[in-house]
């Protein structure tokens, strides 16, 4: 450099001193600006100034690093920046190389709220084990939001369509700026005193990291903590968080999904009972099948074909027994007759008629006695012959 | 009474009815009781009878309710 004073440059001799001063000398860089003029080229490149309040510098992202940035942006927004300083020797210009961008304060933010959870952390603010239940079955969840919030519709129409019965209580807070914190510590304390509900949604929708700073207010994480109501904090976006995440009971990555939550127990004990219901249907459905199958034995058809066949063979035998009575009766009577027959024979051969009938003749005297000597028949009595075909009366003489 | 009671008791009945030792009449008797606790439970659980309501003022110890327009 000594002789730097003695030499004679040319312009790209003095374009590449500068290059290398420059660019060796201003490297690893941290500066905070306002972004102007921002140009995003085509091909992906971001070409913007960043300027303070008496000075400006041109500067410049490249591709391969704007996609690591989650945010555009705009005129006038503050930045920090890290990189170091191009020169581009064509134009003889110099310019800022950024490797990444982040919102001005954002570190400082994050630091804090890094700090911060760690201190509640150390308190025993996030432990598991005192995370309280979030109950299946609420009868009144209370929402700490926006009235006027996209969040607020949000939850309300996912409730209405999941369980129809459950009844909401808004508790209204200012959820981002000032007072916004104690507002929503307010709630949640007012919930508590008045026991207003049986679950709690502390939350709001999507906002820049200081939008979402209520939420990780140390008033809003003492409220959360001290509540006796269990509370589902909701902040933001998936992508988002908030210190309220830590220490409620249950996370949940959107105001809507806090809303699936709490109603989850309706949903499961709707679908339940359906299944229930089906299952109901089905085992009656078989016990009938079963107890068909059963009767379908005793139908009428088949009854009266049994009885018929009953009753032809009672029939059969009924016959057969009248035509053996009759035969039965007739063998009788044939008996009887040849008895009877017999005993006429008997009688007709001691029949005094027969006697008579030789010529002999029954004598009676007149008191009808059978007169069978000679000193039963005085001279002059009157008697009585009797032959076979008559009597006479006679006079014994001698 | 509970959704919990009234589901366990539905399970129960289920279970009742599968069982072959259960008499027609009994099986009967508790499918009518199972199929009134399912309406009954399906009703609740799905009617929209809920109210939504908003608090009014800011005092922590006292709340003013009134239906969300």
């Amino acid at each position: 450099m000594d002789n730097l004073f003695m030499t004679e440059l040319s312009v790209s001799e003095l374009t590449s001193l500068i290059k290398q001063t420059l660019e060796q000398g201003f490297y690893g860089l941290k500066v905070t600006g306002e972004i102007s003029n921002f140009r995003p080229s085509s091909t992906g490149h971001w070409f913007f100034t960043l300027k303070d309040a008496s000075c400006s510098i041109s500067a410049v992202m490249f591709k391969g690093s704007t996609w690591k940035v989650d945010f555009t942006p705009q005129e006038g927004d503050k930045v920090t920046v890290t990189g170091g300083l191009d020169v581009y020797g064509a134009r003889g210009t110099y310019q800022l190389k950024c490797d990444t961008m982040e919102k001005s304060g954002f570190g400082q933010i994050l630091a804090m709220l890094e700090m911060r959870k760690r201190h509640y952390a150390s308190l025993g603010y996030f432990d598991e084990k005192t995370k309280k239940a979030i109950p299946k079955l609420p009868l009144r969840v209370g929402v700490v939001t926006s009235p006027t919030g996209a969040a607020l519709q949000d939850i309300l129409n996912i409730l209405e369509r999941r369980a129809p019965s459950l009844d909401v209580l808004v508790l209204p807070a200012t959820v981002q700026g000032e007072g916004a914190a104690s507002s929503i510590a307010n709630r949640i304390q007012q919930a508590n005193n008045l026991l207003l509900c049986d679950v709690l949604i502390v939350g709001r929708g999507g906002g820049s990291i200081e939008d979402l700073l209520p939420f990780s207010e140390e008033s809003v994480i003492e409220a959360i903590h001290a509540s006796e109501i269990p509370v589902v904090s909701a902040v933001g976006h998936e992508i988002d968080w908030a210190l309220s995440d830590f220490v409620a009971d249950l996370r949940a990555p959107t105001p809507s999904a806090a809303a699936e939550l709490v109603s989850q127990g309706y949903l499961d004990y709707r679908n339940q009972v359906a299944n229930l219901h089906v299952q109901l249907q089905r085992s009656i459905e078989n016990r009938l099948l079963l107890a068909e199958s059963k009767v379908r034995r005793f139908d009428t058809k088949a009854m009266g074909m049994r009885i018929n066949s009953i009753i032809s063979a009672k029939e059969y035998l009924l016959a057969n027994a009248g035509n053996s009575l009759v035969i039965a009766q007739k063998q009788l009577l044939k008996s009887y007759a040849g008895r009877l027959e017999l005993a006429i024979r008997e009688l007709q051969a001691l029949s005094p008629l027969a006697i008579l009938a030789r010529g002999y003749a029954v004598v009676h005297n007149q008191e009808g006695k059978l007169v069978a000597s000679r000193m039963q028949a005085e001279p002059g009595s009157l008697l009585t012959l009797t032959f076979t075909d008559g009597s006479r009366k006679a006079l014994v003489k001698e | 009474m509970s959704f919990e009671t009234d589901i366990s008791r539905i399970e129960e009945i289920t279970q009742k009815l599968n069982a072959s030792d259960t008499s027609l009449e009994e099986s009967i008797a508790l499918f009518e009781e199972g199929m009134r606790l399912a309406k009954a439970l399906e009703k609740t659980l799905a009617e929209a009878k809920r109210s939504v309501e908003i608090v009014l003022g800011d005092d922590p110890r006292e709340a003013e309710i009134t239906p969300l327009q």
